[in-house]
Order: structure tokens, then sequence, then C-alpha cells
């Protein structure tokens, strides 16, 4: 456990104790103190149809969220890791109900047994590995045309009173509407703690559409997800953008023997007839053909894989690609899956604590509000740690930096970028250097960076403001040297 | 393309004004023939950015004409429609520069500096009955200024279609704009895209029509593949052809929209045709009746004089109805004014407010000029959509008073909004006043001076010295509050300019605005004068004609009376037989 973790646990128990007479207020402290022991919390949020439930799955590895070709998740539900599968509803009245687990084809199917407007959140326990580390959040789609569904995961992800329950966002968006843009700008606030876009990655969903199901399409989907990371507005709105396949990378997860079977016996078809099958979805799922598998089979294939898995999963087999778990491993690399786990994982996983302390000031912040005989010491120790913690100070630097409140050459602002931990917490990463470096080259490069820094920082003609963040640069490359000792 | 029977009937009935010396009637004949001449069917392609627009313009067409990208997006409109050879057009502000159709793709996308419009030519059959595919941009969504223009064409569109694609059912933005379009144009399609590649696209067809029939939209839905069309044309497939769903939205545009134009062609022309040979009938009616019944005649020519004074009322400038137009446009001109600014001050408002609520007007200044446009030009068109409706309204309130006279028929009213987006410069950023470190420093100095000087000279009476440690804690204390103060009247003023910026564009808006929609009014205006005017004059000249033709009848010599009344009864015979054509085409 890292100190800053000790320290804001440390300052939430004292925060119970003061105000020990407010029922309210110790609820929330002690949801925020048994928060610190629970997995980080992942919200998944974007417009209707962006492929939220499908990415989920995919991460998971199996389909636990319901899909659908219409308007599917219509209320904000939990995944936790449990030993024991189980749904409990949430409602508004404040009711917990169990309900009845069924799935189809593998599917898991839910029925709310009551307005979707009436519940608060449904909680599924399902016992995965993924989840053990992270718990992730569902929400409706925004611009729904439900407008109370759109309505419903406007308030979960950015209530106007509360600080949310959710620790990091994971934002989906196909490409890019005015209204994606507005609502990645609410999760920017003013205050220091709450507002960082570091909280938050961009996923340019359904890649594979990008480009109508070319095999190329990936490609296209990576230029523009490039273009987006160039893009100003965006940088100060989120920290990369990555762009996924769900579809491909759920299905690819999740593969199953008789699916391989069926991918091999097209892929052995002639060319032509196989070009001929693959021009439409109607085509691939009716057409009668001899050799190939059978018109129903071809349907469930085209349902779970799309046009573009069918095309990437035969043209794969043809070259070479023959066992089962090779071809899903493959399927999964094309889809983009792998870049975003790298990410949620630098992003997210390493910063834990950090990222689980913010949202517990957050909540101390409310608490505070009410000022109580005692509280000032609480403030104060709330200032200090927020000032002196550098994980806060890195947060708060790297938010500055992409927000383009301070000015560096392009290159010494992606050096600095690195070094503040934007690209992943660890310190190969942060000296932009391979994994398995020796500690002795590791630490050479820490110390450069540091003297690098340092002539920045005490560069005549730097402003108050670039000195002022090379000083942070400064403090982070020693960390590093610290560290790497 | 209007039939040749159309055209050969108003020749006729040209040649029939003329031979009964009625030319005043031929000028309506005459821009009844103008009107067949030029057939132009609009159709309008509109949708959110990256649904496939420009490809289902290049698949009904079966040509690559607008350039199709997986990121890059269409930014000017490109009008398709007939011609002999194949040409494209940029058409600028002053100049139309001819380019090759194949080059078009590197002039109209975004990104790049874009002409007005482009223009192509094509010779399909598809497009010879006059239609006129215009694909529009995509740049920005439907809700963007972008979206506004649009809007604003609708009017002038005889059809639009709304394309979609398969992914996933009707969004918001998309059910709103189906709505407005309902409004605004005779025709909507909506178009279900890129079939091919979601095996889903039935569900979703199925959701969108439940959509379209719970928001009351009537509008047919066409799941359609431009890529199998495409592929179906190029390897001369046609079960690939009837795959692509396209025959049922070719037939939409030839069917309803091209011959509803038609349609709409032949009954005004039909109806201008049947007016004019009633009013030539008059004459011989009215002559008919007074030989056959020479007691009677007297009775007639005194009742038609007294119609024809009427009409002559009519005439005047004090007639009923031009008293009507002329109070219907002042309040209407009024009317639409007041909503235009009711509209903008709410804008205005609103803006105050996000520049209030702002920490510095500065760092938010660029989306708040983007949500400003946005939020002007939805009012914009909102308030012109108004002045469309209520100016059709009035035209009917006119036409009533010829009622009793005659089959008025109410004109059509060129409304055109296309002027309306883009004629006001945008918003101006504001310059403001820097509050740097120089200036911090100064300012401080300044306070602290002030500080020091002031509790020193204080202090001096107790017998201390200028500078000592409590005057310069109050200096250091009155430089930090001078350079706070600062910086909240910097603040501040930044905030009154952004405020003053924000008024001065609205204000130009309602000025541009406004202007445009007052000369639109005035121009339907005098259109709807021009047009009552002439109507009034020929049923002026016809009765006067009825009436000498009825005092002639009176003073024709008995012996030749047979003989008037068969000549008269055959002359009736042709212009009825003329009606009788017009009312069959």
């Amino acid at each position: 456990m890292s100190t800053l973790g000790v320290a804001v646990r440390e300052l939430l128990r004292r925060a119970c104790t003061v105000y020990g007479d407010d029922p309210q207020a110790v609820a929330l402290l002690q949801d925020h103190l048994a928060r610190f022991d629970e997995p980080l919390r992942v919200a998944f949020a974007g417009k209707v149809k962006a492929g939220k439930s499908t990415l989920l799955n995919a991460l998971v590895g199996e389909e636990i969220a319901p899909t659908d070709a219409g308007e599917c998740t219509r209320v904000v539900t939990w995944y936790q890791d449990a030993p024991a599968p189980r749904v409990r509803l949430f409602s508004r009245a404040g009711a917990v109900r169990p309900l009845t687990l069924a799935r189809k084809q593998g599917a898991l199917q839910l029925d709310l047994g009551m307005p979707a407007a009436d519940v608060d959140r449904l909680v599924v326990d399902w016992p995965s590995g993924y989840l053990r580390g992270t718990t992730l959040i569902d929400t409706p789609g925004i611009a729904s045309l439900t407008a109370d569904t759109a309505a419903r995961a406007g308030a979960f992800l950015t209530p106007s009173d509360a600080p949310s329950p959710a620790d990091a966002v994971v934002y989906l968006m196909r490409h890019l509407h005015g209204s994606d843009v507005r609502f990645l700008e609410s999760f920017r606030d003013t205050d220091v703690a709450r507002a960082t876009p570091v909280t938050t990655i961009a996923v340019l969903s359904r890649a594979d559409e990008i480009g109508v199901g070319r095999l190329d399409a990936l490609s296209s989907a990576g230029r523009i997800a490039r273009r987006y990371r160039a893009d100003p507005t965006l940088r100060g709105l989120c920290q990369t953008v990555v762009p996924v396949a769900g579809l491909l990378a759920q299905s690819g997860r999740t593969m199953r023997q008789d699916e391989f079977t069926a991918l091999v016996a097209l892929a052995g078809l002639p060319q032509a007839d196989l070009d001929r099958l693959l021009l439409s979805a109607d085509r691939f799922s009716t057409r009668a053909v001899d050799g190939a598998p059978e018109p129903a089979v071809r349907a469930g294939l085209v349902d779970r894989f799309g046009l573009f898995g069918v095309r990437l999963g035969t043209e794969l087999i043809r070259r070479g690609t023959s066992d089962p778990s090779a071809l899903s491993r493959e399927l999964v690399r094309h889809s983009g899956l792998d870049e975003l786990r790298t990410v949620l994982a630098t992003q997210f996983a390493e910063r834990r604590e950090l990222l689980k302390s913010r949202s517990a000031l957050l909540a101390l912040d409310r608490v505070l509000a009410a000022p109580r005989p005692g509280s000032a010491p609480l403030v104060a120790e709330r200032e200090r740690i927020l000032s002196g913690a550098h994980e806060f100070t890195e947060l708060r630097m790297l938010s500055a930096l992409r927000a383009g409140t301070v000015v560096f050459p392009p290159d010494a602002l992606a050096d600095a970028e690195r070094l503040l931990g934007g690209e992943g917490g660890g310190a190969a990463v942060r000296l932009d250097l391979d994994p398995d470096s020796p500690a002795a080259e590791l630490r050479a490069a820490a110390l450069a960076a540091v003297v690098r820094w340092q002539r920045r920082a005490e560069s005549p003609l730097a402003s108050r403001a670039t000195a002022d963040a090379a000083r942070v640069v400064v403090r982070s490359a020693e960390g590093l040297v610290a560290r790497l000792s | 393309m209007a039939s040749p029977a159309t055209t050969e009937l108003v020749d006729l009935a040209l040649t029939a004004t003329t031979a009964y010396g009625r030319p005043d009637l031929g000028a309506r004949l005459e821009a009844a023939k103008a009107r067949l001449a030029d057939p132009g069917v609009r159709v309008l392609v509109v949708g959110e950015f990256k649904q496939g627009k420009s490809k289902l313009v290049n698949a009904l067409v079966n040509a690559s004409v607008c350039p199709v990208d997986d990121d890059i997006a269409t930014a000017v409109p490109t009008e398709v429609r007939f011609g002999e050879a194949p040409s494209a057009v940029l058409v600028g502000e002053h100049e139309r520069t001819p380019i090759a159709v194949e080059q078009l793709g590197e002039h109209v996308v975004e990104g790049l500096e874009n002409p007005l419009r482009a223009e192509v030519t094509l010779p399909r059959k598809l497009l010879a009955g006059g239609l006129v595919l215009v694909d529009t941009p995509g740049v920005g969504g439907l809700g963007s200024a972008h979206g506004a223009a649009t809007m604003a064409a609708l009017p002038l569109a005889d059809a639009v279609l709304l394309v979609s694609d398969a992914a996933q059912e009707y969004t918001a933005p998309e059910l709103d704009f189906l709505r407005a379009a309902m409004e605004l144009c005779p025709t909507v399609g909506a178009v279900v895209t890129k079939t091919d590649l979601y095996p889903h696209w039935r569900r979703i067809a199925d959701l969108d029509r439940e959509h379209l029939r719970r928001a009351g939209v009537e509008a047919e839905l066409f799941p359609v593949s431009s890529d199998l069309r495409l592929a179906g044309a190029a390897q001369n497939d046609a079960e690939l052809l009837a795959e692509s769903g396209f025959a049922p939205l070719v037939g939409f545009l030839l069917r309803k929209v091209v011959a509803r134009a038609e349609d709409l062609d032949r009954r005004s022309t039909s109806q201008d045709v049947r007016a004019v040979a009633e009013q030539l009938a008059a004459g011989f009616t009215a002559e008919l009746a007074a030989l056959r019944d020479p007691a009677g005649a007297e009775a007639l020519v005194a009742e038609l004089t007294s119609a024809k004074e009427r009409a002559d009322e009519l005439r005047q400038r004090s007639a009923r109805w031009q008293i009507t137009l002329n109070d219907g446009v002042a309040d209407l001109i009024s009317d639409i004014e007041y909503d235009l600014r009711d509209r903008l001050r709410a804008v205005t408002r609103e803006a105050e407010q996000l520049l209030d609520d702002a920490a510095d007007p500065n760092t938010i200044w660029d989306q708040f000029a983007e949500w400003l446009h946005q939020q002007v030009s939805q009012a914009t068109s909102a308030n012109y959509v108004w002045t469309a409706q209520r100016a059709r309204w009035l035209a009917e309130q006119v036409a009533d008073h010829f009622s009793e006279a005659a089959d008025a028929a109410v004109p059509d009213i060129t409304i055109d909004g296309s002027r309306l987006a883009g004629s006001v410069d945008p918003l101006e950023k504001p310059e403001g006043e820097r509050f740097g470190v120089g200036q911090r420093l100064f300012i401080g100095m300044r306070g602290g001076y002030g500080g020091v000087l002031m509790i020193g000279l204080a202090t001096t009476f107790v017998g201390m010295a200028l500078l000592n440690p409590v005057s310069l804690a109050a200096g250091l204390l009155f430089g930090g509050k001078t350079v706070r103060d600062e910086y909240r009247r910097v603040r501040d003023r930044r905030r009154a300019e952004a405020k003053t910026a924000v008024r001065r564009h609205i204000d130009e808006v309602v000025f541009q605005v406004g202007k445009d929609s007052r000369d639109t009014l005035r121009r339907a205006q005098r259109q709807l004068r021009d047009h009552f005017t002439v109507l009034a004059e020929e049923l002026s000249r016809s009765l006067a004609t009825s009436v000498a033709a009825a005092q002639s009848a009176v003073a024709t010599e008995s012996s030749q009376r047979t003989k008037r009344i068969a000549d008269l009864e055959a002359e009736l015979g042709r212009v009825q037989s003329l009606a009788k054509k017009a009312e069959a085409l």
C-alpha cells in the first residue's frame, strides 16, 4: 500500500470520529473506506449502440452483459467478482431484490420485472478473473431516444451534487459526434482533484465498421484514432484514444470449437465462391454453397463475428493459422483489445491507489463542507495531502500539459508527459526504454532526465509556469532515481 | 419532364387567346410554359456524419461522383443532374470553374478551401426526368450550422431522403430532423444504408419504422446496400441488383417524387388553361344568352355591369384584398422580427449566464463561440420555418377575397432561405487586457509603495523610521491586495468584453437576418400583389367583353340572329373543347 493510501485512509477514519453525529456523512466515509479495498471501478459510457456491453464482455471474456441489435442496456449495471453468480436489483425506492439468472446460448438474460425508470441499479456478481481486479459498470447510452434512459446515464456519470461513483471512465465513441465532446466535457470541472482528463480513456469503438468491414478497416480506424489523439480539444478531455473492434474481440475471446470448424470449412472454399458469399450478410447466412457449412451455422457465425470477423478469420486460416487458440489470439490481437488492456492497466490499474484516494478526497470535500468543531485540522490535512502527495502533483501537471495551459516544444512535451507517468507508472515506460533494460541503464537514463529537466527549470528564459512544470518533472525523475538505486 | 400533350395544350390555348383578341390572358400561359420547360426536381440527401450519403448518390447514378472516404467527410453540397455528357463545375461566389468529374473528390471534402457548391451532369436515365440529387455536407452533423443551412434549403426541395445506417436505430437528432422536414417538404423518404454489413438490418428497419410511427412521421423506409448495387452494376448481375434493395427507392424517386412534381405541373397547367377558357367563353355565353332571350337582355346587361363594377373594385388600390395583403405583410414582418428577437434574446441570456459561470472567458472561448453559432443558426432557421408557414397562410387569406369572383388559385410563393446562413460575420474574440508577470509586479509594487508610505508615515510619529517592519508588512499586504483586486478587475473586464462581443454579434444577426427576412416577405408581397392584380384585370376585361357582347346582341337585327347564334355556338364549342382537354390532362 502506498503512503498516499495510508494517509487518506487515516484521514477518513479521523473524519468518521469528528462527524460521528451525522449518520449520512459516516455512511459516505465508511463507504469510501470500504471502497479502498475493493477493486477499481471503471464505468463504460458512450452514445447509444456504441458497443459498451460488447466491449465489457470482451474484457471479461464471457458474454455476461446482454447485447442486442436494438438499444439494449437501459439501467446502470455493475459487474463485480464473487464466488457464486447472483443478480440483485436495487430499486429507486431502496428495496433490494434478487433476480433469477437465465442463460440463452451462453448470453445472460435478465428480466427486470419493473419499469426501468424505477430501477436504481443492477448488481451482477460473477466469478471471473478479470473482475477480481476491476469492477466494471455498464451504463445506458446517451442521445438515446428514450430521453429517460439517456438521463439515467448522465445522472450516474456526472451527478451534479456528488462525486462520481466510478473511479475511472472508458468513453466509447463511434466516429466523433458533437454530443460526444459535450459529454466528455462534463467530466471536466474546475476543482483540482475532481477534474482530470487523466481518469478518462476514449475508445473508438466498432472500429471494424469504420471501413465498412473491409480487411484494412482497422488501419483506417487506427489512422482516425491517431488524428483524434492529436486533436487539442480531445487531448484536454481524455488520456488517449484507442480503436477497438468490440464484436471481434468479444467473439474472438469466446470462440467455440464448432465455430472454428465452420471457419476452417469456409476458408477451404475456392476464393471466388467465398468472395461471392461474403458480399453481404444476407447472402452469407442464406445462400446454399457446396462444401460450405449449413446456412444456419453461417448465420450464427455472422451474428457473432460480423462480416469483418468472418473475412478476417478465413483470411488468417488461409495464411496458415491452424489451431483454435492461435486463431482466437490472432482475432483478439487484430481487434485492438490487447492495446486497450495495456492502456487500462497502465492508466488505471497501476494508479489504483491514486484514483481511489482521489475519489475518497472528493467525498471528504462534501462532508467537510459542513464545518464542525475539530474539522479544521481535517481540512488542513486534506490540503496537505492534496498539495504534498507527488502523485497528485503529477496528475495535476499532466492535466495542465494536456489542456495546453503549460506550453513546451512538442518533443519536450512528450518527454515530460512520459516522465510524469502519462503512459504508465513503470520506470522503463517513464524513461521510454525497453522493460528488460538493465537497472544500470535505467538509472543512467533517469539521471540524464534529472539533469535535462533541471536545466530547463533553471533556464532564465523559462516562464514561471514552465519552470514550475519542469520542477515537477525533475521531482518525478528524482523519484525514479531513488527507486532504481 | 413535361409530357408533350401538356405543352401542346398550352400552345393551343395561346393561339386561342391571340385569335380572340385577348393577349392579356397570354401572359399566364407563357409563365406556365416556362415552368414546364424547367422541370428540376430537387431531392436532398441528408443525414448525420458518415452514414453513407455520398455513396448512396454514387450508387443511385452508378458512377463514382461524390468522394467516399472512411474518415474525411463531404463539405460542399454537390448537385447531380441530367446532361448529355458527364461534366462538373465548381460554383464559387463569383465564378464557375469547370473541372473533370474525376477531380471532384479533390475539391469538395473538408479541410480544403471549398467552393460554394459543385454541379455535376451525367447522362443517366434516372435523371432524365429532371431529377436533381443533392449530396449535402456531413460535416458537423444535423445539429450544427451546416445542419441549419440544410434546413433552410428544405422548402426549395421537392423531396428529402434521410440517410441513416443499419448499425443502429434512429437517434434523437435524426428524428427531430425528420419531424422538421415533414413540415417543410412535401415528400420525405427514410433510407437505411449498409444493409450488406449488418445481419440485423431487418430488426433495425422495424425499429425505425416503429420510431417513425410513434413520432407521427409519414415517411416510407428503404433499406438499401449501395455496395451491392455498385457491385451488381459492375458485374451486370441482376440478382445482386435485386438484393441491393434499390428498386423500391428508385421507384419511389420516379413514381412519387418525379411523378408528383409532374403531376403538380400538370394540374396547375390544367387549371391555367381552364381559367383562360372560362374567361374566353364568358363573352360568348353572355351574347348567346342575350340573343336567345331578348326580353331578359336588359337584366343580363345590368347584372354583368354590376359584376364588372365589382371586378373593377378588385382592381383598385383600395380593394379589400389589397388591404388584407398590406396589413398582413406588415403584421407578419413585425411578428417575425419579434419572434427572431425573442429567440435570440433567450440565446443571449443563456450565453451571458455561461460567461458568468466560467472562471475565465478566454479559456472557453473556442467552444463557446461554436456553441453560440449553433444556437444562433438554430434560432434563425426555426424563425425562418415559421416565416414560410405564415406567408403561405397569408396567401390563402388573400385568395379568399377572390373566391366569389373567380376560381383563384394560391400562387407558389418562393421563399428562398439559402441566404440566411453565412451572411453574418462570425463572433469576434475580444482582445482583452493581458495580465502577465510584468503587470502583476508593477501593480504589486504600486500597492506596496502606497502601503509603506501610509503606515510608515503614521509610525514616524511614534519615532520609528519610515521603513520599519510594520510599514514593510503593511506594504506587502497592500501590494497583495492590489494585485488581487486588479486580477478581479481584469477578469470582470474580460467577461464584460465577452458579453459585449456576444451582444454585438447577436445585434448583427438580428440586423442581417431581419433585413433578409423583411426583403423575403416584401418579395413575397410583390409576388402576391402582381398575381392578384393580373387576376383582377383579367376578370374585369372578360366581364367588359361580356357586357359589350350582350349589348351588341340586343342591337342585332332579328334576321341575322339565327346565324349569329349558330356562329356563337360553334365558337363556344371550340373553347369548351379546350377546357375539356385541360380537364382530361
